[in-house]
């Protein structure tokens, strides 16, 4: 008797494991799986090992919940596995890998905003003044 | 008749009860391990005080909490299911029994007394380059399978950038999304709340809010340690030992009461059902924990046994000497009677 899956299985050719993000969930509520899966495959299909999750939106009490198996994610990176940059971004968030430079950048940039936002709101604000 | 009625009561209690009781054992071997590592600070201090853990302190508690079946067996609320009726023969019908103390015991393991933890308040790191990257906090957990819970990484990124281990509260909430237990919720039950206890204890129903406390609750929270005082302060106002009797909840109560030095009620209470080897295991308890107290010393000098300690305990530390003094009279009469 011949296996089938055996021949179904795909041979990758200079394919290698990455460590990022499978979506699932519904509409409008996205839901993360961090994922070790070869690079071929699609976003969300078979993946090797499911190593933790990321909820975007915020609970009751404001947190986002993230978690990793450290351990095997070590595994995996000893083995030469890439994450993607959202997953080095919340590793570095998390305190394991060092800080990600574009969420300094992207810290930056809201901050900048924000400021530009509270300038144009203070302008408005005293020209509505010295209009009354 | 009564055989059966044991069996069946054994296998039910039995399976509603091993979920509990395995967690309490680990929740047993991982405190005894802080224990361990917190002992060298207490002997360095002050002269080793007895624990709640120590095997003089539990064989006596054991004793004075009694093994009554009917009442460890008695019928919880359960799914119905059909009676099982095994026909036996006597021997297999001590053997059944025998088995039956042996659950028992299982069923009456005393949940840990513990002292309250300490707020956990450690930085790992301050970024002050990260301030308003975002609104919401994030929570990174450890979910690797294999390190107990006590041990487990939960760090918070502040929107502010400051990268903290996350606070006693904020742990078990996550312990029990990513490892739910049997029974607990995710936030507390409105039973908790001062009022609604009121209500309860008013029913009696001391035992399932002590039971709820110690499936939601860690034993070293400040929230079990402040329900457990609670239930027992109203038991000890209104003199309801019976309730806890014949539970695994009558150590601890034995214990609070001890501790506080008024056992005054519940000797009395003993006494007035004619335990009077519980009452003498009771004064014992007391002299071990508080070995600098008058009537310790005297027994300590006098070498007492038995009911001379209940003389002695009477003489020096209690407040309703003369009805012990009776008591301990009649039951010396009795036996003098009985044995004449």
């Amino acid at each position: 008797m011949v296996h089938l899956s055996s021949l179904l299985l795909k041979k990758y050719h200079g394919g290698h494991v990455v460590i990022r993000l499978a979506l699932g969930g519904a509409t409008n509520r996205p839901f993360y799986r961090i994922v070790a899966a070869y690079n071929k495959r699609a976003r969300d299909g078979k993946y090797i090992e499911q190593l933790g999750s990321y909820d975007p939106l915020p609970n009751i009490y404001n947190e986002k919940l993230v978690a990793f198996n450290y351990d095997r994610i070590k595994h995996w990176i000893g083995c030469g596995a890439h994450p993607t940059n959202p997953v080095a971004k919340l590793l570095g968030l998390a305190g394991f890998f060092p800080l990600h430079p574009m969420t300094v950048t992207e810290a930056e940039r809201r901050r900048k905003a924000a400021s530009t936002q509270k300038n144009k709101t203070d302008i408005e604000d005293t020209e509505e003044k010295q209009t009354e | 008749m009564a055989a059966f009625g044991v069996t069946r009561c054994l296998w039910r209690s039995y399976c509603c009860v091993k979920v509990v009781d395995q967690n309490a054992h680990m929740l047993l071997r991982v405190t005894r391990r802080l224990l361990c590592v917190s002992a060298p600070d207490s002997s360095s201090t002050n002269v080793p005080r007895t624990q709640f853990t120590d095997p003089e302190v539990q064989d006596i508690l054991t004793k004075i909490t009694g093994l009554d079946l009917q009442k460890v067996f008695r019928p919880l609320k359960q799914q119905l299911k059909p009676p099982k009726y095994k026909l036996m023969t006597d021997a297999e019908l001590e053997e059944a029994v025998q088995k039956a103390q042996g659950e028992a015991k299982l069923l009456l393991k005393m949940p840990p007394v513990l002292p309250e933890r300490k707020p956990i308040s450690d930085v790992i790191s301050e970024d002050q380059i990260l301030e308003g990257m975002d609104t919401a906090k994030y929570v990174f957990t450890d979910i690797n399978f294999n390190i107990p819970h006590r041990e487990r990484f939960i760090v918070v990124r502040e929107p502010g950038g400051t990268l903290r281990k996350a606070s006693w509260e904020e742990r078990d909430r996550i312990i029990q999304v990513y490892f739910p237990k049997e029974g607990r919720k995710l936030s507390p039950l409105p039973i908790f709340k001062e009022e609604n206890l009121k209500m309860l204890f008013e029913q009696d129903r001391h035992e399932d809010v002590l039971n709820y406390c110690i499936v939601q609750f860690e034993p070293d929270s400040a929230e079990f340690i402040r329900v457990h005082t609670l239930t027992y302060e109203d038991i000890e106002k209104h003199g309801k030992y019976d309730i806890l009797r014949s539970t695994r909840l009558f150590g601890g109560l034995t214990w609070h009461l001890v501790n506080g030095q008024r056992i005054d009620g519940l000797l009395v209470d003993m006494l007035q059902r004619d335990l009077m080897q519980d009452a003498v295991g009771l004064v014992c308890l007391f002299n071990l924990v508080h070995p600098q107290s008058e009537s310790a010393r005297h027994a300590q000098t006098q070498q007492a046994t038995d009911l001379d300690l209940l003389k002695i305990y009477a003489e020096y530390e209690s407040h309703r000497a003369g009805f012990i003094e009776l008591a301990v009279q009649t039951y010396k009469q009795t036996k003098a009677l009985s044995t004449s």
